[in-house]
């Protein structure tokens, strides 16, 4: 199995850094010191709440990826924020679909980053999830362990 | 001045007929396409359906799966490749045998083709 991950990962991340195709748009590798954790800086390209901001993704990959999904939050640090957006949590954790139950292994990093592209494009409020203070000061730091609920399919 | 042939080698390129490829089939046969198609490709491990499954070294003996023999040449022995065929859905979508059912067999599948999340099922070929 962590052959199949390893040799997946290669190639998306020759894809990544432009040794082989081009990387998508507003999408650039900042670290991917190894097979298991990278990190990719975001932007939301066109007319958006988050025109001119800079986010920072981080993925981390068990050895059974791609069958199974990979763990993706917004880096928040001294220099990345997480986006104000309804799905993403002030820590960083994201609630959505395609990182859960939804999760394909035809999916890819690339996907993954023009999905939440497309989810911060169409958001028309800044705000801050229901019930984010609570769940921050309780939250595990791995979104595996969340148990989230996606019952919002408008953003 | 003459020409004396003192040896040669009859080289076949093969690959499996996927329905999705039938015009690349009579232009490349020139051999000189060596540009991956996504469409030639493992969905799920992103391997050509030509190369072996992700999990074994070499298409054959390693592979639990197919219990194929690897020729390394001669034309002569072209029957006994024996490679699993990528497995087709109903829906049309295209795997290496051994990808899909990985992914079928873990929960997160609950059955469903990875492409189109309809519930998988194998088509007859």
């Amino acid at each position: 199995m962590a052959m199949m991950s390893t040799k997946r990962l290669q190639k998306e991340l020759a894809e990544l850094n432009g040794v082989k195709g081009t990387p998508p748009t507003g999408i650039s590798l900042l670290s991917a010191d190894n097979l298991a954790s990278w990190r990719l800086e975001l932007q939301v390209l066109g007319e958006s709440l988050y025109q001119g901001e800079t986010f920072a993704v981080e993925f981390r990959f068990g050895s059974r990826y791609p069958i199974e999904s990979p763990a993706v939050v917004f880096v928040v640090n001294d220099k990345y924020k997480a986006p104000v957006h309804p799905h993403v949590y002030s820590n960083g954790l994201i609630c959505a679909s395609i990182l859960g139950n939804e999760w394909s292994p035809v999916l890819s990093v690339s996907a993954v980053c023009l999905t939440l592209q497309s989810m911060l494009a169409s958001c028309k409020e800044k705000k801050l999830p229901d019930g984010n203070d609570a769940f921050v000061k309780t939250a595990p730091l791995d979104p595996k362990k969340v148990r989230f609920v996606y019952d919002d399919d408008t953003v | 001045m003459k020409v004396v042939v003192k040896d040669w080698h009859s080289v076949a390129h093969w690959r499996w007929a996927t329905g999705k490829d039938k015009d690349k089939e009579v232009t490349a046969t020139g051999g000189a396409d060596d540009e991956e198609d996504e469409d030639d490709l493992c969905g799920i491990c992103r391997v050509p359906f030509e190369g072996c499954c992700p999990n074994c070294k070499v298409p054959g003996d390693d592979c639990p799966l197919s219990r194929s023999m690897w020729c390394s040449g001669l034309l002569a022995c072209a029957e006994r490749f024996t490679f699993v065929p990528p497995v087709h859905g109903k829906c049309t979508h295209i795997f290496h045998m051994h990808c899909l059912l990985k992914w079928i067999e873990s929960a997160a599948a609950k059955g469903l083709c990875p492409m189109d999340r309809r519930p998988w099922e194998t088509a007859d070929r």
